[in-house]
């Protein structure tokens, strides 16, 4: 593996152009191209708080600004995870032609997705500064937001090494993507993004497995990395459960850690798996 | 005398012909038992030694393991069995325009295509009006390359080949693209390539194009040399073979 990172290393200027050329091809078209990526979660944030806060009638306060602070990074692990399936597939016309290291061509989509999940960021902090002008009271900005960096990196270290899982297999099993995109369907329920980790560790009908479930639920690093973006970004607050506000729950960061943990291990993993199969890429049947 | 600059050592490739196809989850789980793998052996046993600024032709018939050689000795493919050792950079022109994007102007597909090739971009930029010029395309590099024709494209992905610096380039039948005028200028680029110490080593079923510029022929035939020597002398024997 160190002889494949360092062979990666002499590419890295391949690399920067992958990932300047992706963007460039992404908001090519309209220079608007960055806003209107931002279209689609932007009107399901206004949806689902239409939704949940007018039809459902959950009295959170700012319910808007958590649902984007967990949804921005799953949308970001979506697109990562999704593009990533194919984009050995999609070069593989210049992959039988052009020697570089494979693994650029899932890296590329998921540090150019990487960036534009970045720049949205900025955009959810415009948001906040905007709600703190309608509506001034204390500053919506934290401290914590200091932690934002390693959230940052365990998030990547967990999309590279999914995206290379599923790349490298996705060029042999060519329907692998459908199931991914199932996954992930699935994976938007099981993270808290429409609801709160609170409700799990307070729900009624879970009673006494409750707690178990919340532990087993934060096995999952993206479900966790969810819960500490909502934490780390935002002030803590009461959580609607079953009719009643409860308090919030802190952060753990033995959970943080453990995330981190699987996350590096998907990661080293996923390299692992991508080494051994990207020489029989070009001679696929 | 200095080490040769390619040295190829006992050289094996075989690669594994599936019937089935097995392109996907759903057929490897409904016919995992009904796969048939055979194993084809396209390149028995190659020993090549190119020396620096030698110029070397392959020639043979379809399916000898001439595209195959080249491919691993541009590292797309991993050998089955054998060393590849190349001292210095090497320019694989596997495709001309091999890696371009559609929607990229040509100016965009030119860094990204130097970049490949081992070049940094601030390099490519510094060339670009060298590569552009050769291409002749200076009025079209801004367009999107989806507009080009085939022969511009080609034009574009040899001028950026030859601009690199490489120390050994390897051709794979792609001279035969643009007009005549730019068939001439690209023998021309080679000659002075040549002149500087570069190396060569191309396929070619242009039997007289093998005869104009390499200094020897190699002839393969089944995965394996068939013979090698004076250009003249195998082509010769190439050609009384085929009749």
């Amino acid at each position: 593996m160190r002889a494949e990172l360092r062979e990666l290393w002499r590419f890295r200027e391949l690399l920067w152009t992958m990932i300047e050329r992706e963007l460039r091809i992404r908001y090519k078209n309209s220079v608007l191209g960055f806003f209107w990526s931002l279209l689609n979660p932007l009107v399901t944030v206004l949806v689902m708080t239409v939704v949940f806060k007018y039809l459902i009638g959950n009295p959170t306060p700012n319910f808007s600004a958590y649902i984007l602070a967990a949804y921005l990074p799953f949308m970001f692990f979506q697109f990562a995870i999704l593009d990533s399936a194919q984009s050995v597939l999609v070069a593989l016309p210049v992959v039988k032609k052009v020697y570089f290291p494979r693994e650029i061509l899932p890296l590329a989509t998921i540090l150019s997705n990487f960036v534009h999940f970045l720049l949205a960021l900025g955009v959810f902090f415009a948001y906040l500064l905007v709600i703190w002008v309608l509506n001034p009271g204390e500053s919506p900005f934290n401290v914590t937001i200091a932690f934002l960096p390693g959230l940052l990196i365990i998030n990547l270290a967990l999309a590279v090494g999914c995206g290379l899982l599923v790349s490298s297999l996705n060029t042999f099993y060519e329907d692998i993507k459908y199931v991914v995109s199932v996954g992930l369907y699935l994976m938007f329920f099981l993270c808290p993004i429409m609801y709160f980790s609170e409700n799990v560790r307070y729900s009624k009908q879970l009673g006494e497995s409750g707690d178990l479930i919340y532990t087993l639920y934060h096995f999952n690093p993206l479900a966790m990395l969810s819960t500490a973006y909502r934490k780390v970004l935002l002030d803590p607050q009461q959580v609607y459960v079953d009719g009643q506000l409860v308090e919030p729950l802190p952060l753990d960061w033995t959970w943080v850690g453990v995330s981190a943990g699987v996350s590096v291990l998907i990661l080293v993993g996923g390299y692992a798996l991508f080494n051994r199969l990207k020489w029989k890429f070009v001679e696929r049947p | 005398m200095s080490p040769p600059i390619l040295e190829v050592r006992g050289l094996e490739k075989e690669f594994q012909l599936s019937h089935s196809g097995a392109g996907s989850l759903k057929t490897m789980l409904l016919w995992w038992n009904r796969r048939t793998v055979e194993r084809l052996a396209v390149l028995r046993g190659i020993d090549l030694t190119v020396m620096p600024g030698e110029c070397v032709a392959l020639v043979g018939r379809n399916g000898a393991g001439k595209s195959t050689l080249l491919s691993l000795l541009a590292r797309i493919y991993k050998p089955t069995r054998g060393t590849i050792e190349v001292r210095g950079r090497m320019a694989p022109l596997l495709e001309l325009g091999a890696g371009f994007h559609p929607d990229l102007t040509g100016y965009e597909n030119v860094v990204f295509n130097g970049v490949v090739l081992g070049l940094t971009r601030a390099e490519v930029r510094a060339r670009m009006d060298q590569i552009v010029a050769f291409a002749e395309l200076e009025r079209h590099i801004d367009a999107p390359v989806r507009t080009y024709s085939s022969g511009m494209m080609a034009r574009l992905g040899f001028s950026v080949a030859v601009h690199v610096d490489a120390d050994i380039l390897i051709v794979d039948e792609v001279l035969a693209v643009g007009d005549y005028a730019f068939e001439q200028k690209c023998y021309e680029r080679i000659e002075s390539f040549r002149q500087a110490g570069g190396t060569i080593l191309f396929v070619s079923h242009q039997l007289d194009s093998v005869l104009r510029v390499a200094d020897r022929c190699v002839w393969l035939k089944d995965g394996l040399i068939h013979a090698s020597g004076k250009p003249e002398e195998i082509v010769e024997q190439y050609r009384m073979d085929a009749t």
